[in-house]
């Protein structure tokens, strides 16, 4: 039988995933042969820097931030690679396995854990060089640390807060939220306003949302001492609280399973008034809406507003041959300028204080200085475990399940602490 | 062997060598020709499968993550998957997909390459409309069944509309995550056999159908008695293929429900993708890949044993 081209093309997509596979496998020891780990002294070295690009202009906005290196130390340059956020992960992986990662790695704080063995601590280097911890958001800088140790530095971070359609809260002659608004006043605020096709809220299960709900109802943590700890009952009661938003409260509709956009098309079509967002999309969805956006801290629970901060920052690969060169190029990517050019082009929430009034000025929301003040002094950093994207992604397989009432809640929350515990 | 015009073997060639120098020039050309032909291909499979394959088969002993240290475990790693709930349920959803799609997918294709027969006026467009699916990007083909599926989506508000019910969270429930995929994919990819199968019909001579018309033969007995055997082949072809391939799906439970909800659509290969480029976990993904060859091998195995009672190839 002659292979068709159809044939053919899916034997050769399953073959060259196999080579990926065994790529991997057959690089993985080595560690050595570092050819692309940068090369020169601390103040001369051509370094590469890998990190998530949307596209053409989020390249060009990033490559200006590498660019500052080379203006503040004329002997280093900085080069940008990357991929799209889902195929920077697997590459990444595959890079600092095969110890050959270019010297400049991009890390978010939720993914930091299972990454932290191929990267160089910078604590030593932060103080040879002085970089000063205080000029940045502390939630964030401890949200980048692994085991007590600098992994990255941070460009941008940021608490949970609530976005809300102010058109919608106008028309149900419900006012807006203030900092301090309780968990009631939250839900009857959501009760008047699922109507009508429309529902009050808008929520999907994913690590930072979940455990931000849980939090700010029981204040429990899914970490205890770094280890799982989703079936404790201060856990279960305040995922069940947070499940019952769509369960039994119904201010919140179904969800459908793998829709990653789900909840924010929800959102910005106006089909549901409020929903749970970091500061990170905050200009991003200014700029989809066609209504007046407002933001609020999450309502508070018996034990007031509580909240999660992530975040993304920048660190060294423990292949690179000239970390000082690249901890200097770091310090000029996360300095003042580059960081207020960022925010007034309404990117990220940038993790320096310096930079705020930028991005509060680009982001034209009267109260938005107020409520982020208020959820960053009310947030910790969610601090990860090594298989935490396998947990991120048992959640988020049980959480669809128990918020469509498939599933009690306890028994997911089991079934992901048996999974995770066996898979880590 | 040197290059010879002769059919006789030159003296001190032992027997064997002899014999097949023995063949006639052209042959001996040819086979020379195709042996050259044929060195890309073998020893793109030889890099590119073979050795994969066996690779895999040695890390899937090992506790091998991307990072750190590695352990030889043995078998440990194939009774973690057997005893796993979560690997079996994804053994029989993948199962569930394939009993569900490959029948369904040959009825719809052989159905419609039925009846497009060679009195139907512009059937070549329809071919061409047909096939169109199986050449359009799988993600942009999914993006668009998601707009179909979800919640407030198309099915959803057409029946809010209509009829004033609302439509099952097709994505977001798992009695219908599973066949909300296999509909997908059988409209994605039901034009592929459906080519095949009107290729094979197309070469049933007409004037066998035309005798046994005159015999008696009704349209039902005619297909029976005519038709169907000689397009046993293809259909053993194509029935073949599509079982292997539907082991392998991947792209639309990915991209429509990624897996969920639960794990109520998730299959062998999104496990070992999950396990090795997600969780980093080497040694369980090749573990997983192995246990899907050695069902797809089986399968495969069974299928080529039992051709032999309903394949029919003397026409």
């Amino acid at each position: 039988m002659r292979a068709t081209p159809a044939r053919a093309r899916r034997w050769l997509t399953a073959a060259g995933a196999v080579l990926a596979l065994t790529a991997v496998a057959a690089c993985g020891g080595g560690g050595g042969g570092g050819s692309d780990s940068g090369s020169g002294s601390a103040d001369k070295a051509d370094l590469t820097w890998q990190f998530w690009i949307g596209g053409t202009e989020d390249q060009a906005a990033w490559q200006k931030v590498a660019d500052q290196a080379h203006t503040d130390h004329p002997g280093i340059t900085v080069k940008l690679q990357g991929a799209d956020w889902n195929n920077y992960w697997s590459k990444i992986g595959t890079l600092l396995a095969s110890g050959k990662a270019p010297c400049i790695i991009g890390m978010q704080s939720l993914r930091l854990a299972s990454y932290a063995n191929a990267m160089l601590p910078l604590d030593d280097l932060m103080q040879k060089y002085g970089l000063k911890t205080e000029d940045f958001d502390k939630p964030i800088m401890d949200g980048l640390k692994s085991d007590g140790k600098q992994i990255a530095i941070p460009y941008d971070s940021g608490p949970m807060v609530i976005f809300y359609n102010k058109d919608l809260f106008k028309a149900a002659g419900v006012p807006d939220p203030k900092p301090g608004w309780t968990m009631d006043e939250f839900k009857a605020a959501a009760k008047k306003l699922t109507t009508g096709g429309r529902t009050g809220l808008v929520t999907t299960p994913g690590d930072l949302g979940v455990a931000s709900w849980v939090r700010t109802m029981t204040g429990a943590e899914p970490l205890a001492d770094g280890k799982l700890n989703l079936t404790d009952s201060k856990f279960t009661d305040g995922f069940k609280g947070w499940a019952d938003f769509v369960r039994t409260d119904k201010i919140a509709p179904q969800v459908p399973s793998g829709s990653t956009d789900f909840e924010t098309t929800q959102f910005v079509s106006g089909k549901s008034a409020m929903q749970l967002n970091g500061p990170w999309s905050l200009i991003d969805t200014l700029g989809k809406v066609k209504f007046n956006l407002g933001i609020a801290p999450i309502p508070a629970g018996p034990d007031g507003s509580k909240t999660f901060t992530a975040g993304s920052g920048f660190g060294i690969s423990r292949s690179c041959k000239t970390p000082d060169a690249a901890f200097q190029a770091i310090m000029s990517m996360t300095s003042e300028k580059p960081l207020t050019t960022l925010a007034a082009a309404g990117r990220a929430y940038p993790a320096r204080i310096a930079a705020h009034p930028a991005w509060f000025t680009a982001a034209k929301i009267p109260e938005a200085k107020e409520v982020i003040d208020y959820a960053s002094e009310n947030s910790v950093p969610l601090v990860t475990s090594k298989n935490w994207v396998q947990v991120n992604d048992l959640l988020t397989r049980f959480g669809t399940q128990v918020l469509n009432g498939e599933v009690p809640p306890e028994q997911a929350l089991k079934t992901i602490q048996d999974q995770a515990g066996a898979g880590s | 062997m040197t290059a010879t015009d002769t059919t006789e073997a030159p003296p001190g060639v032992p027997p064997d060598r002899a014999r097949r120098a023995g063949r006639p020039p052209a042959l001996r050309r040819d086979g020379r020709y195709a042996s050259v032909f044929l060195a890309p291909s073998l020893g793109g499979l030889a890099l590119f499968t073979l050795f994969p394959t066996a690779m895999a088969l040695g890390i899937s002993l090992f506790d091998w993550p991307v990072f750190g240290e590695r352990k030889f475990l043995g078998i440990e790693n194939y009774t973690q998957l057997l005893s796993d709930p979560v690997f079996r349920r994804v053994v029989l959803n993948t199962t569930l997909f394939v009993v569900l799609y490959v029948p369904l997918n040959v009825v719809v294709s052989l159905g419609l390459a039925t009846w497009l027969g060679p009195k139907i006026k512009g059937r070549q467009a329809f071919r061409v409309l047909f096939f169109i699916p199986v050449m359009t990007p799988m993600v942009a083909n999914v993006m668009v069944w998601r707009l179909l599926f979800q919640p407030g989506g198309l099915l959803d508000s057409g029946l809010q509309s209509w009829f004033g019910i609302n439509a099952p969270n097709f994505l977001g429930s798992s009695d219908w995550a599973m066949p909300a995929i296999v509909a997908m994919s059988i409209w994605q990819g039901f034009g592929y056999n459906f080519l095949v199968f009107s290729a094979a019909l197309d070469q049933v001579p007409q004037s066998q159908l035309e005798s046994a018309q005159i015999d008696g033969a009704g349209p039902f007995q005619r297909f029976r008695y005519v038709t169907w055997p000689m397009i046993t082949p293809s259909l053993f072809f194509a029935t073949t293929m599509t079982l292997i391939t539907s082991f392998q799906v991947f792209a639309q439970p990915f991209i429509l429900t990624q897996g969920g909800p639960g794990v109520s659509t998730q299959t062998i290969v999104m496990y070992v993708y999950n396990q090795g480029w997600q969780f980093l976990s080497m040694g369980l993904a090749s573990a997983a890949g192995w246990v899907l060859f050695v069902i797809i091998m089986g399968i495969t195995a069974i299928q080529f044993v039992g051709q032999r009672k309903w394949v029919n190839y003397d026409v």
